[in-house]
Order: structure tokens, then sequence, then C-alpha cells
């Protein structure tokens, strides 16, 4: 009886579990089935298509016309900046304010995080006068400058706890031997936060590397413009054929989703880690 | 009080940027400022009378590199409009090699979205614009716009009455690129496989519509997602209503806010009545322009409701040729009870082109304006590849192999009676345009009533 | 140790990074949004000082009180729908050893890693009533209407379904770690009182929970007030602003309507019901959490 119960359970339970996966992923199956058709096949009344044809020409057409290459490179060297920049400011910051001893630490340390609670899109106005007023409009500063400001806060916060629960013997011993504070901020600390920055890098590459209402306001030549602008510009470019705008979606969808797969393990704790705390 | 404000924040971005410098260097350096200045001077001395003179003056002076921004409204670079814009380019920029031209190119809504923003601070060189009030009127008093010389344009041909609406207390700031017509475009084999004729009348117009639906197919598609074109139809359907009388409706609902004129509310009431009796496709309030008129191009609709520029899809290879070859056009049909007759159709001088005020390279910029407009430019060009009518005369440009779309449309424009001016949604401010657009999917889907919908957009005036 | 720990210059080297980005990024623009609040200023030419106009204008825009009230949906969307489906999927693959956990976690979170502006356009093509996917599932399943799912009166669900789509993963990874910092002893005992599947779920799973929760619902209200991107790609609000957003229509009213004061005083005032929103629920979870 228990037995059969249990059987039953089980297949209950995997049903649940195919279901929602399938759920989450056939969208995208059907974007990369369409992207290999042709245009009209997009009327068909199927679910999905087995192509007439498979064209690729439709990747090489996003690939050429899409500036992917381009774009990809911006995208990473910003995200790559601004995560870099992140994390040194952040545990700069995070040690002063969690380690050292001054007056105005406490409230440093609030200012620094209060940012959390600002909506990134009430600065995009003003941002836009100021960026423009200092000719940083359409500079690989206009998206830096918000993507830092904005993940900093949480980093901050992170770093703030993951410091508090380091052993303060590493510093007391640094200290009799000499070592200044920069030096054990960046060689006796940071190496001991390892996991931590990891768990920084990835929700602040998660923040930026996806966002794009910074990037169309304050960028206007391709010089800088990310990855997502990809499929922006694409739409209107390739109006009339589905079967390349699918295809330049797919193309745009790829570089984040593989590397999420091969890394899914680390990206996976480094989340939990930091929502969790955050 | 705004300056001091700026300048705090200068001084603190300074030390920002000084502290956080990190390797990178600064981004797109823009043309550095000295060369352009050295090549204004070079240039600046001569009119800009001769512009075929001035563009092969161009390309004899090496002394400076030129950059010149281009702000387009026209993202698909390979048909129509915006491959006649790039072609143009092309050709500048191989005669003048020490001039490159950057395109900036995005589609209508986020193009006039953009431009607000860089019309805050610093616009790119040559920018697309819309000589109606909407659209104009803010950002030439906010003097944005470079003042052209209008002598320059004398042998340009251009239509009478079409520079009208890019001046400002007779000065002229931009020039027009297309004279625009309203149309129902419609698949001719369709129509002919299905015993279907063109409407006379606005009654036979539904009546087909019927007929479509019970065969299955969208009678009209529109692009409701955007707003701005079901405006143009209430516009076409109004001129059938008012006639003549509807420029002066227009603009006087707009100076005094009350939009309740009998024939605007009978035309409203006709689009909340079309709309309901299913003459759009289903989800038309929430569709994009490329996806309406794919609906079409595809043969999914019957007819497509859109300005004449799109006329080039009888020559877009993306669209296959039992249907791109068998695509006609019609206008408003005759409302029963309406001042307007068959001939009186709501057409305009809508975008067009002008030059930055602030551009540093404003003249390099104008030059490159006129060398567009030349007449065997845009309006050859545009005529060669299927766009409908310029707004310069193309008469000299007819080569009988033009696409039976264009003649239809040539003839509809010759014929015409009266020609009704810049559409309703484009006649006020830009808070007018913004409601109206809004508020037009509301009350055509039935969730506002016509008189909410009046007194909404009147609301607006202000 | 002392005194080099508490060194002025050092300290203010370490976190003068830091404040700058505060300043020049965050606390700068707020002000000049303030200043510009108070302003008819349209984004060219000049600003007039009209004080409190904008602000008075505001609390009488339907479509600002609209978007109030979308957020207020979503939140509630995601709090009643996403979170416990969340919980229960995170449960049910908590039951699961080896290889498949694994895979099932990582199908579920890859939405959350492509760009919002992918996820606005696909889904843009899955409701097209015309050839979109959701229709033809439909007359896979022998329904032949053609359902309108961004019509007025279906947009602000469809705009749901989109962000509980592509926000399940993360919502659903919370939970799951949660529940896997969970004492596995408590389960052990549980099971020796004979305790079932579901028993143990409302007994201990949810109950241990409930700081994960509180985290998941502040952030599910914090991103349902903040959201923009998904909106302003996929329906940029409409039809007639049902689906409207502050954020996006802050941003229409700046660039599109020339309003660029009445912008910024919408920008002011939704920053001022974020500030609040968060600080609210973090007293009430705080003060639950002691008593």
């Amino acid at each position: 009886m228990k037995e059969k119960e249990n059987k039953i359970g089980k297949v209950v339970l995997w049903i649940v579990l195919i279901a929602v996966a399938a759920i989450q992923l056939f969208p995208l199956i059907w974007l990369v089935d369409f992207s290999l058709g042709s245009s009209n096949e997009m009327f068909t009344n199927g679910l999905l298509i087995i192509p007439e044809k498979i064209r690729w020409d439709n990747y090489v057409k996003a690939f050429v016309d899409g500036n992917f290459l381009h774009y990809l490179r911006n995208s990473i060297l910003i995200n790559t900046l601004a995560v870099i920049l992140v994390v040194i400011i952040s545990i700069m910051a995070a040690f002063a304010c969690q380690r050292m001893k001054w007056k105005l630490n406490g409230f440093v340390s609030t200012l620094l995080v209060l940012g959390m609670m600002i909506p990134i899109h009430a600065t995009l106005l003003p941002n836009y006068k100021i960026y423009s007023a200092l000719h940083l409009t359409d500079t690989v500063w206009a998206l830096l400058i918000p993507y830092v400001a904005f993940s900093m806060p949480q980093g901050m916060f992170l770093m703030t706890g993951f410091i508090q629960a380091l052993p303060k013997e590493l510093e007391e011993a640094a200290v009799m031997d000499g070592c200044g504070i920069y030096r054990i901020v960046f060689q006796i600390v940071t190496p001991l936060l390892k996991p931590s920055i990891a768990t920084v890098a990835i929700m602040t590459f998660l923040n930026n590397w996806n966002e794009f209402m910074m990037a169309s306001t304050y960028l206007s030549t391709p010089t800088w413009k990310t990855l997502p602008f990809s499929v922006l510009e694409f739409t209107g470019e390739y109006s009339s054929n589905y079967a390349v705008q699918f295809a330049v979606m797919a193309l745009t969808a790829a570089p984040a989703v593989i590397v999420y797969v091969i890394l899914n393990k680390h990206i996976t704790k480094g989340v939990a880690m930091g929502a969790v705390k955050g | 009080m705004k300056k001091k404000v700026i300048a705090t924040l200068l001084t603190v971005a300074m030390t920002a940027l000084v502290l956080a410098g990190c390797g990178s260097n600064k981004g797109s350096a823009p043309v550095s400022g000295d060369t352009q200045n050295v090549q204004e001077q070079a240039g600046g001395e001569e009119s800009a009378a001769d512009p075929a003179e001035d563009a092969a003056d161009a390309a004899d002076e090496t002394s400076g590199e030129v950059t010149i921004k281009l702000f387009s409204s026209l993202p698909d670079r390979k048909n129509g409009q915006g491959l006649v814009e790039q072609m143009i380019i092309d050709e500048y920029m191989a005669a003048n090699s020490n001039v490159t031209i950057e395109v900036e190119a995005l589609d209508e809504e986020a193009y006039k979205t953009k431009f607000k923003a860089y019309a805050m601070d610093g616009m790119p060189d040559v920018v697309s614009i819309w000589g109606q009030p909407s659209f104009l009127d803010e950002v030439l008093d906010a003097g944005v716009l470079a003042e052209l010389n209008e002598d320059d344009y004398a042998e340009y041909s251009f239509i009478a009455g079409s520079l009208d609406g890019f001046k400002k207390d007779d000065k002229l700031y931009g020039l027009p690129r297309n004279t625009d017509i309203m149309l129902f475009y419609y698949n001719q084999k369709m129509f002919a496989d299905n015993g279907w004729e063109v409407p006379a009348t606005y009654d036979d117009l539904m009546a087909l519509c019927t007929d479509i639906q019970a065969a299955g197919f969208t009678p009209v598609a529109m692009d409701g997602g955007d707003g701005w074109p079901m405006a143009c139809f209430l516009t076409d359907i109004l001129v059938q209503v008012a006639g003549i009388d509807y420029a002066d409706i227009v603009s006087n609902a707009v100076a005094t806010g009350d939009f309740g004129a009998p024939e605007i509310q009978q035309a409203t009431q006709i689009l909340v009545d079309s709309a309901n009796a299913g003459m759009f496709q289903v989800g038309y309030d929430s569709q994009d322009y490329g996806t309406t008129m794919n609906l079409f191009t595809n043969g999914q609709a019957a007819m497509y409701c859109m300005g004449s520029w799109d006329c080039s899809m009888a020559l877009n290879e993306d669209i296959a040729p039992e249907i791109r070859e068998n695509i006609r056009a019609f206008t408003m049909p005759v409302v029963s009870g309406g001042k307007g007759g068959a001939n009186d159709i709501a057409a305009w001088n809508g975008g067009g082109y002008a030059v930055s005020a602030n551009s540093q390279v404003k003249d390099e910029a104008v030059k490159f304006l006129n060398y567009m407009y030349q007449p065997d430019k845009l309006s050859k060009y545009g005529w060669e590849n299927g766009v409908g009518l310029s707004a310069q005369d193309q008469t000299a440009y007819l080569t009988g192999s033009e696409t039976e779309l264009q003649k239809q449309v040539m003839d509809i424009l010759k014929n015409a009676t009266s020609i009704s001016g810049t559409p309703i949604n484009d006649c006020g401010p830009s808070a007018f345009k913004t409601a109206i657009e809004n508020e037009i999917q509301g009350v055509s889907n039935g969730s506002t009533s016509v008189e909410d919908f009046l007194a909404a957009i009147g609301a607006a005036c202000e | 140790m002392k005194k080099l720990y508490s060194n002025k210059p050092v300290i203010f080297s370490l976190v003068l990074p830091g404040i700058l980005v505060f300043l020049f990024a965050v606390l700068a623009p707020i002000c000049l949004s303030v200043y510009y609040g108070f302003t008819d200023y349209s984004g060219m030419g000049e600003a007039h000082l009209v004080g409190f106009d904008n602000y008075v204008k505001l609390v009488h825009d339907s479509a600002f009180g609209r978007s109030l009230l979308n957020s207020l949906f979503l939140a509630i969307g995601f709090i009643c729908i996403q979170h416990p489906i969340a919980i229960i999927v995170a449960a049910v693959l908590d039951k699961l050893q080896g290889k498949a956990e694994g895979v099932f976690r990582c199908i579920y979170f890859i939405p959350n890693v492509i760009s919002v502006a992918v996820i606005a356009y696909l889904w843009k093509f899955i409701y097209n009533p015309d050839f979109g996917l959701l229709n033809n599932v439909l007359s896979a399943f022998g329904y032949q209407g053609k359902i309108n799912w961004l019509s007025q009166q279906n947009a602000i669900w469809s705009v749901l379904v989109v962000l509980i789509w592509h926000g399940f993963g993360w919502g659903m990874l919370i939970y799951y770690t949660g529940i896997k910092n969970i004492d596995p002893v408590l389960y052990e005992a549980a099971s020796i009182d004979g305790a079932g599947w579901w028993t143990t779920f409302f007994r201990i799973t949810l109950p241990l929970m409930k700081p994960v929760i509180q985290i998941n619902v502040t952030m599910a209200i914090i991103s349902a007030l903040k959201q923009m991107e998904t909106v302003y790609l996929l329906t940029n609000g409409g039809p007639n602003n049902s689906t409207q957003f502050a954020a996006n229509y802050l941003y229409q009213q700046a660039f599109k309507a020339f309003k660029y004061g009445y912008g910024n005083a919408i920008g002011v005032v939704f920053i001022i019901i974020c500030i609040l929103a968060t600080v609210t629920l973090n007293t009430i979870f705080r003060d639950k959490q002691k008593a």
C-alpha cells in the first residue's frame, strides 16, 4: 500500500517537474526552430515546423548585419569593467566601514547601501541631462557609471557581511609583520574573499548584462552599444523577415545561455548565496 | 541656478573620473574640435547656392576629415526609403573622400522619443523631421534646427506649398521628403479570386469587410499599436465627412480644446463602428508596424491601411512575388452624407530632413542636405525604388516602367480635387499627440466612449 | 593596530571612490530631479519654476494612478501565483537525487539569463493572435478562435505571465537554497512520526522557510514597482495605458510628450514610493521576526 502510494507520488513529482521544464524551455525551442525556416513558414498552424530547407543564412545575416561580434565585445568589456570596479570599490568601502575605527562608519555604510532602494530608471532623465552636459553621452562612461553605481550598493552590502565573518587573527598577525592597510586589504583580505567576490561578480553581471534602457538612452553610435541592440536594431531593419529576426534573437541569447549552462553550478551557488543574504 | 548645479556636478564628476580611471580609453572620441573648425573655415566662405559644384569642391578639399552624424527614422536600409537614403550617403562619401557619414537609424516611434532627448542637449548634424506642429513647433521654439536659405532651393522644383510646414515666421528650417497619401493597399489577386470589388462608398467597404471575414481573412491590417496610423485613418474619414472644411474644423478644435464638432463626432463614431464590426485584425490595438504590414504581405489580410511611403512593398524582395506584384491601392471611399468627394484625399508633406543649429560641421551638413535634395537624388532614386511620391516634381523621371502601384498613386494625386494637409494627431502640441494616440486605442476598442475620448484629447490641448 | 585602523586619511581614501560614485550617480541625479520637478521645463529652451503644479497634476493623473495599481497587481500576481509554484517546485526538486536535480534546476533558470530585449520580442510573437505560439497551442487542443492576448483587458495579465516565466528560476532557486538549509534531522523525525509529504511540507518546510519567503516577497514587491523594460518593449504601456508603469510613464512624459519637468516630478514621487515600500516591508518583517 505504502509502496504504491510512493510510486504514484514519484510519477506526479516527475510530471510536475517536466511540465514546468517544458513551459520554461518550449518558447526557446520554438524560437530556434523558426529561426531556421523561412518567414512564410511562420504562418503555418503547427506548433513546430520542419523547415523545408534549413536556412543557416538567417544566422549569417544576423551575425554580420547584427554587428554581433562588435556588440558582444562591448558587452563583455563594459560588464567586465563594471564587475572589477564594483568589486574593488565595495571591498575597500566595506573594509573601511566594517573593520576600521571612525565615527561615521555606520552612516557611510548605510548611505552607500541606500542606493539599493533607488529605482535605477528614475535617474534616467536627470542623468541624461548630466551626461550630456559633461559630454559623456555616447561614451563608455555613460554605461559604466550607472552600472557601477547601481550594483555597488548590493556589492557593498554583501561584502560587509562577508568581511564581518572573517577571523581577525590574520589581520592582527599582518599588522605585527608591519603591513600597511592597503596591503592588508588587497593582499590579506581580498584573497580570503574569493567566493564572495564570485558572488558579487555574478550578481553584477546578471544585473547589467541584459540592461538596455540606459544603453538606448545614452548611446547613439554603435561604438559602445551592447548586445541587446542587435535585437532592437534588427526588428526595424528586417521588419518583413521574421525568420532572420528569430535568428538574431537566438544568437543574442546564446552567449549568456551557453556560459550559464557551462558554469551552471558556480552561478547557481553564487546567486543563491547573494540573494539569500541580500 | 541651472548652471551652478551643472558646474558643481562637473567638478564632482571630474574627480570621479580621475579616481575611477581604469585604463580604458575614453570611448569613441569625436572628431577633434580643431579639425572641424579648420574645415568650417575652409568651406564656410562658399555659398551653398550650387550644391553640385560644392560637392565637387568638397572632394578637392583634403584639408580635413569631416564626420557628419545622420540620425534617421528609416531603419530598413535595404528597402524603400531607407535604401534610397543609404544610396545617396554612399555616393556622397565616394565623391567626398574626406567625409564620413555615420548613420543612426531607429524606427519612427523610437526615433521621435530619442530625437526629443537629443533636442535637450546636442543633436546629430543631419536629422529626420516632420513638418507638422506636433513635432516641429516645440523644436523650432527651442531653436535647435539651423535656418536654411530658401533661395537656395529655387531650382529644386519643390511642389508648391510643400515647404510651408517646415517654416516658422517665414524662415525655412527643413525640407520635405515625401508627399504622403493615406491609402488602402489591397491584394488584387485575392480580390479577383473572391469576386470582391473596390468599394465606392464606406457602406460598400463595411459590406466588403463582412465578406472578407466570412472568407476567413482579415479585412484591413491596421497598425493600432502605434496610435498614429489610426489617427491618420480617422483623418481620412474626417476628410470624407467634412470635405474641404477639415483643416478649419481641426485647427479650431485644437485652438479651443473643444472637439465636440459634429463632423469629428461622426468620424470617430465611424471608426468605432468599423473596429467593432471587425474591420481590423484581432489584436490590432497592440501590434506594431512590422507585424501589421507582414499580415498583409503574407496574404493574411486583404487590405492594409497605411501611407503612400509603403508603395515600395511592390519591389521588396522579401515579399513573395505573387503578393507584391498584386498590390494595388485605393483611397478612402465616400461617406454617405459627407461633404467630401472621392477625390478629396488625406495627404500631406510630412517627413523630411533638417540640419542641427549647433552642429560643429554645419556647413558640411547643409552641403550634404542640399546634395540629397538635388532633384536627381532623393526624388529620382525614390521613384526608381518604388517609394511613393516625393515632395519635388518627379515628371522628369517617369520611365514608363513604374510599378502599377506607383502609377495608381500618381493618378490619385493628379486627380485630387483637394488635399487635407496635416493629419489630426499632428495638428496640436506634442502632449496632444501623445494623448490622442493613446486614447484612440481606447475609443476604437470600445473601452472609452466617444464623448470621453473627445473630452480627453481636448483637455490635452491647453 | 588601533592607530593603524583609525588612520583618517587612509579611511578616507578607501571610502572615497564609493562615496563619489554615490554622489555622482545617485544623489546628484535625484537632486536634479527634485529641481526639475518644480519646473515646467519641456526639455528644450527655458525652465520656469512652477512650485507644486506638477505634483498637483500628478495627483489627478489617472495614467499614473493606473501605473501604481498595475504595480500592485504585479506584486500580488507574483506572490499569489509565482511564489507558491516556486516553493512547491523547489520542495519537489529537493526530493530528487542525483543528476536530474541539477538538470532541472539548470533548465528552470535559463530564461533568467536571457536579455529582456529578447524575451519581450519573443513573447510579442508568442502572443501574436494570427501566428503566435499560444493561439497555435490552443488550436492544437481544438480551440479555433483567435484570442487577443494583448488587448486592453488581457494585456496586464499577459505582462504578468511573461514576468513570471522570466523570473521563475530566480525565485525557485532561492527557495531551493532555503529548503536545502533545513536540517535533515527534522525531516527524519517527521518521517518517524509517520507524517506524509504534505504534512511535512506545511509543518516543517514552510515555517522554517519564513525568512526566505520574506526576502522573496520583498523582492517581488520591489521588482513590481520598478518594472520597466519588459513593458517598454512588449506593450509600451498600451493599449490606452492599461499596462502603464511608473518608470515607463515618466520616460514617455519626458521624451515623448515634451514634459521633462513633469517626468522628473513623477521620478521623485516614484523614488519616494520605492523607499517607503522597502522601509515598510523591512519594518514589518523585522517586527515579526522579533515576535
